[in-house]
């Protein structure tokens, strides 16, 4: 630990730190400290995480048998609509984005803050506001009608809480916007002198692309919020047939969004692993203009496939064509970042540390989810398997086995940066592969259970895919454990953890030239950028010679 | 329902599409693993090979290659397509319906699924028809979306409100089939299907004798048409006639008031009984009274069979076609040019 | 930022209402356009008066009381871009709604 100050390349003061500068439950509250309010998402969003996951549980364990025994049909759908309205709404979108983003964005830019600090304190009020609307509403009773709001169920026949659940999301979409304005904003005029357009690292690229989408896509969303709340008070026909609307409409508008969505879960995710990869194998990243504008061209073309989640629903054949080609299309630049990261590991000098085994995760897992894409996106063939647990597998794949996997290996990464304290890393690498094993048990059978015809949604099923769900729901077991571990230990490490270096794995990111915590200026100087992103060599300035020297703690 | 694939954990193939559904299926697989054999052995191998032997190394810099990049864009499009063009010709066959199909009604309500065949016989839940024949299913709602699957068929159709949507197939094996509702309709979600019968012709026949048939949809049309509803005292021929005359309709292009044109098919029957003012037909007065509330969607299919009916050779007129939808006029088209039409 | 500076010199409290009137002089032309029978002339000429007129009114709002008519290249770039996303929003929704009629391939 005392090597650590002395390898230091720093900008960073080792006097105070963000976390101690003020203690007090108003110091928090109203602060304009951007790694302050990512550690109040933090908690906001793990919690919300932890409600999803029990939502979760009950799900696997009602499917354990064929009849709906455990749960009564009525109660299943709730279980089901709430378990994903608050994984999207007010987990996976605001995860990595509004936690490891808000912490890291300015950090790695070499800035002293978001460009808009009180807008970003803002952005966390309305969040709470909309998450403490749908508790509220869940509290009530709760919402039934699948968080997709299909009309005309959600606007004529529901007798939940649609309106509450709706303006919960409604309000928590603005949340959205101002996070996304707040990055486009900070990347354009907050970056340090020297951090060129082309300098900058990749997750940074992948939050420009995330930003893009939250800003372009959400207000959608609000308004089909809004027209569905319009239509269910003052019954204007806008989406029920029996008052003169078009249920299909609220299909395009929903997707409109909630594609576009699918890339606000994951681009994140895959900067974080753009980061984790390069920075373990200490090695330039492969083709990194390559992955930063496919980041952008999934945000563009993102906009433009929506109509592959509606090849049943009558909408016309020639729309269907249509949005099969462009998802197709859609594919490559997700195949090419796929093809890059491998390239990144050639010759390079691989640790095997936490992150980088969820790295290694999130590329199996992400391949799964994206190739089963291309099953979806092949129009013929999801007139099959479309509302069949195969989407439900291939989703979770891309939104579990990429993004959460991401989420999990980037809090990791960050911990000792974001706390000041090394985790276990025995309890670390545990858990990563627990996570790993127990997802692929829980929901590669589910590809196959798709494929046999099982619905989605179903609280009851034939008795002959009894045993698949079987499996599926002994791996969401193991699943489960692998996801509380981390919990557990990080906690503990935050009392009883190893003090972290400021640069426990020497690398030359900005955000690793402050001290660990950062302090609330986040550097004592203004850092000046003349090297490239991703260089690992002496030109960086690290002094690599007394780091190996060094006994400095390397987790 | 006896699994007969030697393949574990597979559907049965009952129709003529879920072959080429299949094979599609297949050929993604291999596609998936031809694509990740390089990608999982390169992790594996560079992760082993390259694994660190000195703490905080610094590996020689690549920059990365244009030609690679250019040979790992181009290979997956191509590829892409070509899952591209399987797909949508499979689609192309999934929704042309073919003509002189046998037809059978389907309405779908929370939580059951109704058939009617063209000679009467009714059914909930299930659905018995004859193996290597045509089967078109003119599908209505009275609620909610629902969606009509049959997994060993490899095909299914959102049933929309307010308007008509069409599926077809062509079964090939006799056996018994589950028949789902895909749609997220509610409550009872999971209990809203049941059985497909698949039978050899000589046993269906049997089926339908056996079976009281009651009036067929025409006659229950016909007899609506003339005495519940009375539609006969304006639409009959005659000099009284007010209301258009409907021989002959089905299958025309039909002028409508204000311009424009709309070919007389399921849907604008049954939008012109349900909103009679959404589209007057040229030469009459916006009088007729809307039906809307008065009929259920089981009696506007006995309707819309009896107007199909005035028309000879009506099942071979316009081959209904689309994605489960019909040529359909989208209803809020429809609700928006009411106005005008009413004054 | 120096960009409020500027600001603060090109609106003044006049123009500020000026935006106004005009807003509310088109509410009351919108109301008065749907009372006369337009669409005799040619179908969709009402919905037509009554998106001009809506036109109109957002883009006083965008350029004046937003800023944008004084803002840089790319402010006027993004607020150029959300209309091209909207174009996106409508093109290919009405794909759908435009072909339905076609049937496959116009069958």
């Amino acid at each position: 630990m005392q090597a650590s100050d002395a390898i230091s390349t720093g900008y960073g003061s080792a006097k105070g730190n963000y976390l101690t500068n003020g203690s007090t439950l108003a110091s928090w509250l109203l602060t304009k400290d951007h790694k302050r309010i990512a550690i109040m998402y933090l908690v906001t969003v793990s919690m919300f995480f932890m409600m999803g996951g029990l939502y979760a549980a009950a799900i696997r364990l009602e499917l354990l048998t064929p009849a709906s025994d455990l749960l009564e049909t009525g109660t299943y759908n709730r279980v089901f609509t709430q378990h994903g309205i608050l994984m999207i709404f007010f987990f996976l979108i605001p995860s990595i984005p509004a936690i490891l983003g808000n912490f890291m964005l300015p950090l790695m830019i070499g800035a002293k803050d978001l460009a808009m600090p009180r807008i970003n304190l803002l952005s966390l009020y309305i969040y709470w506001a909309g998450g403490l609307l749908t508790l509220y509403a869940l509290m009530q009773g709760g919402v039934d009608t699948g968080w997709t709001f299909y009309t005309p169920y959600s606007t004529t026949f529901s007798n939940s809480y649609v309106m509450a659940v709706g303006l919960g999301i409604f309000i928590n979409g603005f949340s959205s916007i101002l996070t996304g304005l707040n990055f486009i904003v900070t990347i354009h005029t907050m970056r340090a002198p020297g951090m060129t357009w082309f300098r900058l690292p990749l997750f940074v690229w992948a939050h420009y692309a995330t930003s893009l989408v939250m800003i372009l896509g959400t207000p959608v969303i609000a308004i089909t919020v809004l027209l569905v709340a319009i239509e269910r008070t003052v019954k204007v026909g806008i989406f029920d047939p029996a008052i003169g609307g078009d249920p299909i409409l609220f299909q395009h508008l929903f997707w409109f969004y909630s594609h576009p969505a699918v890339y606000i879960m994951i681009l994140p995710g895959m900067g974080v692993v753009s980061e984790l990869i390069s920075n373990f194998s200490r090695k330039k990243i492969f083709g990194y203009e390559f992955i930063a504008f496919s980041s952008i061209a999934i945000a563009v073309f993102g906009f433009l496939v929506w109509g592959h989640h509606m090849f049943v629903s009558g909408q016309s054949v020639y729309a269907g064509l249509v949005f099969s080609f462009l998802t197709m299309v859609v594919a490559v630049p997700s195949a090419i970042k796929m093809f890059n990261w491998t390239a990144t590991l050639y010759k390079g000098s691989i640790t095997f540390d936490t992150p980088m085994l969820y790295a290694f995760g999130f590329m199996g897992l992400f391949l799964i989810g994206g190739l089963t894409g291309l099953f979806l996106g092949s129009v013929g063939l999801t007139v099959h398997l479309t509302d069949t647990y195969f989407v439900v597998a291939h989703f979770h794949y891309v939104m579990v086995g990429g993004q959460v996997i991401a989420y999990l290996g980037g809090i990791h990464y960050w911990w000792p940066k974001m706390t000041g304290r090394m985790y276990s890393e025995f309890w670390g690498k545990i858990s990563a592969m627990l996570v790993f094993v127990g997802f692929n048990l829980t929901f590669f059978p589910q590809f196959i259970l798709g494929y046999q015809g099982m619905p989605r949604r179903y609280a009851a099923y034939p008795e002959e895919l009894q045993v698949l769900n079987i499996f599926s729901t002994a791996g969401a077991s193991v699943l489960g454990v692998g996801l509380v571990m981390p919990v557990v230990y990080l906690t503990h490490s935050l009392v009883f953890g190893a003090k972290a270096a400021d640069n426990p794995w020497m690398l030359p990111g900005l955000e690793w030239r402050t001290s660990s915590p950062p302090p609330t200026e986040n550097f004592d100087v203004m850092p000046v950028v003349t090297w490239e992103a991703y260089e690992f060599g002496e030109e960086n300035g690290l002094d690599l010679e007394a780091a190996r020297r060094s006994d400095v703690v390397t987790a | 329902m006896q699994n007969t694939s030697w393949v574990p954990f597979f559907p049965e193939q009952a129709s003529t599409v879920a072959g080429m559904v299949d094979a599609l299926y297949f050929y993604l697989i291999l596609v998936s693993v031809a694509f990740s054999i390089p990608v999982v052995v390169g992790i594996f191998v560079f992760a082993i090979k390259y694994r660190a032997k000195e703490k905080f190394a610094t590996p020689e810099e690549i920059h990365g290659s244009m030609v690679l990049e250019s040979v790992w864009s181009f290979i997956p499009f191509v590829v892409s397509m070509t899952i591209f063009v399987g797909g949508a010709l499979v689609y192309f066959y999934q929704y042309t319906m073919p003509e002189n199909a046998m037809e059978i009604y389907v309405v779908g309500k929370q939580w059951m699924w109704k058939a009617q065949h063209g000679t009467g016989q009714r059914e909930i839940n299930e659905l018995h028809i004859p193996v290597n024949t045509p089967i078109k299913l003119t599908m209505a709602t009275e609620d909610v979306l629902h969606d009509f699957d049959i997994p060993a068929f490899r095909t299914k159709a959102d049933v929309v409100p307010g308007r008509y949507t069409y599926l077809w197939f062509n079964a090939t094996k006799p056996g018994k089939y589950h028949l789902y509702c895909a749609e997220y309709c509610g409550l009872n979600h999971s209990g809203m299907g049941g059985w497909v019968y698949v039978m050899e012709r000589r046993d269906f026949d049997n089926w339908l004798a056996g079976n009281a048939s009651g009036q067929t949809p025409v006659e229950i049309g016909k007899d609506l048409f003339e005495a519940k509803l009375s539609c006969a005292s304006c639409h009959a021929g005659g000099p009284q006639q007010r209301g258009a005359k409907l021989e002959g309709l089905y299958g025309s292009t039909v002028k409508l008031v204000g311009g424009g044109t709309v070919t007389a098919d399921d849907d604008y029957i049954r939008n012109s009984i349900i909103n009679p003012a959404g589209q007057v037909v040229e030469g009459y007065q916006p009088i007729m009274p809307s039906f809307k509330g008065q009929v259920t969607e089981e009696q506007l299919t006995a309707l819309v069979a009896y107007v199909k009916s005035l028309t000879p050779n009506a099942a071979s007129a316009p081959a209904a076609p689309a994605a489960s939808g019909g040529p359909a006029q989208m209803p809020a088209a429809n609700a928006a040019a009411a106005p005008k039409g009413g004054k | 930022m120096s960009d409020n500076h500027e600001q603060h010199d090109h609106m003044n409290i006049p123009k500020y209402v000026g935006v106004f009137l005009v807003l509310v002089v088109g509410t009351i032309l919108t109301y008065y356009a749907a009372l006369v029978d337009m669409d005799s002339i040619f179908p969709g000429a009402n919905t037509l008066v009554a998106l001009l007129i809506a036109f109109t009114k957002m883009a006083v709002v965008m350029l004046f009381f937003m800023h944008v008519y004084w803002s840089k290249r790319l402010i006027w770039l993004s607020a150029i871009g959300s209309f091209f996303w909207l174009a996106i929003m409508f093109a290919f929704t009405l794909q759908d709604y435009l072909t339905r009629s076609e049937g496959v391939f116009g069958r």
